[in-house]
């Protein structure tokens, strides 16, 4: 509600509210106790598994020991975050993840629309439907089979280094030189994930008129021009809901696929932050400092989440709150 | 936490309930055949449960090994015997400190646990249960050190929460094998090249590429691989450590202890001129194409695995973290007879250098240990258990398996084994279903208490002859050595009251400066020294990880380390 409005019109305007409100009876309760059990259901589960773990943050703030426990530990401050932010490995990690994130998010947002608008226009029913099939099994492997594969592939003797091989090439050590590993997850990502996340897209395209195909097909469109000024606009809500919510996890750009396949040789490009936390907090068992860089993490994320909604506020585009 | 103990305790007596109740039956048709089943049997009294009942026991070690199977023959016979089975598990797919911080958070420990290098936090999270109430109760455990040696155990609160099983002799050492660190190389290697005598660094690698360049590859096309270097997680010391041994020093691990001053200061091996030429040696090597070019991504697993093949000529590492498991399989797959076996050599920098790879004397390792968790219901048990595996009849169960199927008995009392019997013996699966030497617990090296056998057959020395392949019995005649200490050639000399100093860096947690330096000097270490290696230009590449590792700040390790070494000299 704007400022400027005066006092009597908000008046009237509660009044109005008030006539269509329902009343909060005995009755009405009972009636709708089936619903209201449910959903407070889900509030205490929210409450419990989402609010109750954030009193966990204190320990960020102690130099946190099991023996001591969270209300006994020694309070130390802001030493640990002071310690995170001149630990030159957690500079580089931040680097990495955003690095990684943002490689990701942008390689399977494009593919992933670019697949969907590709298939749409694939006429034979059959063929789509199995393209479409086949390419979101790899959605269901887990990373631990996917990284396997990887590192199959991309050994010294794997098929890539064989097929490099006859064609006259010196073998790659994938793993051992930092510039492969963030295109390697990038492009794990984008095999494992594109199908999956097409069907959203595909979802949205089948909801659009086909009339308004039919009318551009008499005005004389192609294809392309079909694409680009019906489809493509016809799912930019849908495009701009999917963007805001990847941008929000830019930063978990992942711990399973780093974890897996990086190796000491090339940590200093392979290692997030969930792993830097899992490296200090279970590891070092410095469950302070595993706290602290995860509290970081989640700032940073909420802050990520604000500017890309309120961006798409300004461009009058849908948003998330 | 309080609730959790009275849940716990209320639990225990339950179980305890229960157990009295239904062993009631079965307590007349217990056999009371043997000593040790006696003694189990008021033991299980005393702890108000029933003979004849089984209490399982669950442990974790913080190391791959092969895990037996269930109903494991020689496990039920132990479980039988001593009322008590042990399920082992072991780490895979992390790296131990991962496994046991994760164990740690949980809550929820193991009733038993070697938490290698995490013993110190364990204990820190008040997890472990004090060894101190039980010692003298059980006599096996007692005997295994010396108060002193019992002493060094203790922890900041005066009490004792694990004991190292290992190179703990009793008796006379029987040692015929070298279970340090060495330079390796396979014994048909040597053989072609007329067993030269090899000292240094140049003339081991001219002995690998001379054997390479007339076998590239093996009778069946593998690519023979001259030189590997294992370096995942804490075994990258294949890689890290030779520095040390290069320049004459024993096995302090994480630095050098330089005597030659009168009083014992700590110097940095990572820093040596010594250093620098063995990375250049190896960089060399690489760029030769000398070094498997995977070497820096490979895994324990793949390792092995790689060595498993025979096409692996050398490397550096510890007898204990290859040569077990690589001297059955070659048993097992006839490798041996084709000259594969392993043969260590003592290398130093410059030749004619002394060399003390091979210790002698027992390493008393107190960073790490067998360790009974506060989640064990029943610790008494627990440390009972510790104890009856340690009486002989057990022992030899557990190391020589059962007597006319796994060994055979002379007239003069001494363990053999047929052929047959030690083809079975190297066999996985028959390991696995058959024998079981729950091998993290506490175990003797040295003489049986019959006073003839080894108590492990690995130091039986009839054993040890008649079970060499014919290639490595003409290694050790070329070399007129009667056990491997003879090919390494290390001064017969006493360590300091120190060594190892490894037990101390290894029991650091990142409270201190020098262990935060510590965990950052190794998180340098693991990334900078495979790059060195696989450099096109080593000394750009020597300079940046030089400064890198400067940026760790080692002095202040260096400096803690030496206030160690102070104060276990003045002991």
């Amino acid at each position: 509600m704007s400022q400027e409005t005066s006092a009597s019109v908000k008046r009237a305007r509660k009044k109005k509210n008030d006539e269509y409100k329902v009343k909060t009876s005995m009755a009405e309760v009972k009636r709708q106790s089936f619903l209201i059990v449910t959903s407070a259901i889900f509030l205490v589960y929210g409450f419990i598994f989402y609010y109750v773990p954030l009193g966990g943050w204190i320990m960020a703030f102690e130099n946190y020991k099991p023996k001591t426990g969270l209300l006994h530990s020694k309070w130390v401050g802001l030493a640990k975050f002071k310690f995170l932010f001149e630990d030159a490995t957690f500079i580089r990690v931040i680097r990495n993840t955003l690095a990684m994130g943002v490689l990701n998010l942008v390689a399977t947002f494009f593919m992933a629309i670019l697949f969907a608008i590709l298939l749409n226009e694939v006429r034979t029913t059959l063929i789509k439907k199995g393209i479409q099939t086949i390419s979101y099994m790899p959605h269901f492997l887990s990373w631990i089979i996917v990284t396997g594969i990887l590192h199959d592939a991309l050994s010294a003797n794997g098929v890539v280094n064989e097929i490099i091989q006859a064609f006259g090439g010196t073998p790659i050590m994938f793993f051992s030189e930092t510039k492969y590993f963030w295109p390697i997850v990038a492009f794990a990502n984008v095999w494992k994930e594109t199908g999956w996340n097409a069907i959203i897209y595909l979802a949205a395209i089948t909801s659009i008129d086909p009339c308004l195909y039919e009318a551009a097909s008499i005005d004389g469109a192609g294809r392309l021009s079909k694409i680009f000024h019906i489809t493509l606009p016809s799912i930019r809500p849908t495009i701009m809901i999917l963007l805001l919510i990847n941008v929000g996890n830019v930063l978990n750009a992942g711990f399973e696929v780093q974890y897996l396949l990086g190796n000491d040789v090339i940590k200093s490009v392979s290692d997030t932050i969930d792993i830097y936390v899992l490296n200090w907090g279970i590891s070092q068992s410095d469950f302070s400092l595993g706290t602290a860089a995860g509290i970081f993490k989640s700032v940073v994320s909420i802050i990520l989440i604000v500017i890309a909604n309120n961006m798409a506020k300004r461009a009058g585009e849908e948003r998330l709150f | 936490m309080k609730l959790k103990r009275v849940l716990s305790v209320a639990l225990a007596s339950a179980m305890t309930l229960a157990l009295v109740a239904c062993g009631g039956s079965s307590d007349a048709s217990a056999p009371a055949a043997t000593d040790s089943a006696a003694k189990t049997e008021t033991a299980a009294a005393d702890n108000g449960a029933a003979s004849g009942e089984i209490i399982d026991f669950t442990f974790f070690g913080a190391m791959p090994q092969a895990e037996i199977n269930d109903g494991n023959e020689i496990q039920e016979i132990i479980a039988q015997k001593t009322g008590v089975r042990v399920k082992e598990t072991w780490l895979t797919g992390q790296t131990a400190a991962e496994a046991v911080g994760t164990i740690l958070a949980s809550g929820e420990y193991p009733d038993l646990i070697d938490a290698g290098d995490a013993s110190v936090q364990m204990y820190e999270a008040d997890a472990l249960v004090a060894w101190d109430d039980y010692l003298d109760k059980y006599p096996n455990l007692k005997e295994m050190y010396s108060e002193e040696e019992w002493n060094m155990f203790r922890q900041e609160d005066g009490k004792i929460y694990w004991a190292n099983v290992f190179c703990n002799t009793y008796g006379d050492p029987k040692a015929t094998g070298h279970n340090d660190e060495a330079f390796w190389v396979q014994a048909r290697v040597l053989e072609e090249a007329g067993y030269p005598e090899i000292e240094t660094l140049d003339e081991y690698f001219d002995l690998l590429e001379g054997y390479y360049a007339k076998h590239p590859t093996l009778d069946d096309g593998t690519a023979v691989i001259p030189y590997t270097i294992l370096c995942e997680d804490w075994r990258y010391f294949c890689l890290e450590n030779a520095p040390e041994f290069l320049d004459g020093y024993p096995n302090d691990g994480s630095v050098i202890v330089d005597k030659s001053s009168g009083t014992p200061t700590i110097v940095d091996y990572n820093t040596t001129p010594t250093a620098e030429m063995y990375f250049k040696k190896l960089n060399e090597e690489y760029n030769k194409g000398m070094i498997d070019p995977e070497f820096a991504t490979q895994t324990y697993d793949e390792y092995i695995a790689k060595l498993s093949t025979g096409a692996v000529l050398g490397m550096c590492d510890q007898n204990w973290d290859f040569n077990y498991t690589i001297q059955d399989v070659f048993k097992s797959t006839g490798l041996d007879l084709q000259g594969c076996n392993y043969v260590p050599l003592g290398l130093t920098a410059e030749k004619g250098q002394e060399n003390r790879w091979h210790t002698y004397a027992d390493t008393l390792n107190n960073s790490s240990g067998i360790a009974v968790t506060t989640s064990c219901k029943n610790p008494d048990a627990a440390f009972k258990f510790l104890n009856d595996i340690m009486d002989q009849e057990i022992h030899d169960l557990r190391f020589w398996g059962i007597e006319g199927t796994d060994y055979l008995v002379d007239e003069e009392g001494l363990y053999y084994r047929t052929d047959e019997m030690r083809a079975n013996c190297a066999d996985e699966a028959y390991k696995a279903s058959h024998m079981c030497q729950y091998s993290y617990m506490p175990q003797w090296l040295g003489t049986s208490r019959d006073g003839v056998n080894a108590m492990q057959p690995s130091e039986q020395y009839s054993e040890f002859v008649n079970g060499m392949a014919e290639p490595l019995v003409k290694v050790f005649e070329a070399y007129n050595a009667k056990g491997y200490p003879d090919l390494i050639g290390s001064v017969v000399e006493e360590n300091g009251p120190w060594f190892p100093m490894y037990s101390y860096s290894n029991a650091m947690t990142t409270d201190t400066e020098g262990g935060v330096a510590w965990t950052k000097i190794g998180e340098t270490k693991h990334e900078w020294l495979p790059k060195v290696v696989m450099s096109s230009n080593f000394d750009g590449t020597w300079a940046d990880y030089m400064k890198a590792y400067d940026a760790c700040n080692p002095q202040a390790f260096l400096d803690e380390m030496q206030v160690e070494l102070d104060r276990r000299a003045n002991l």
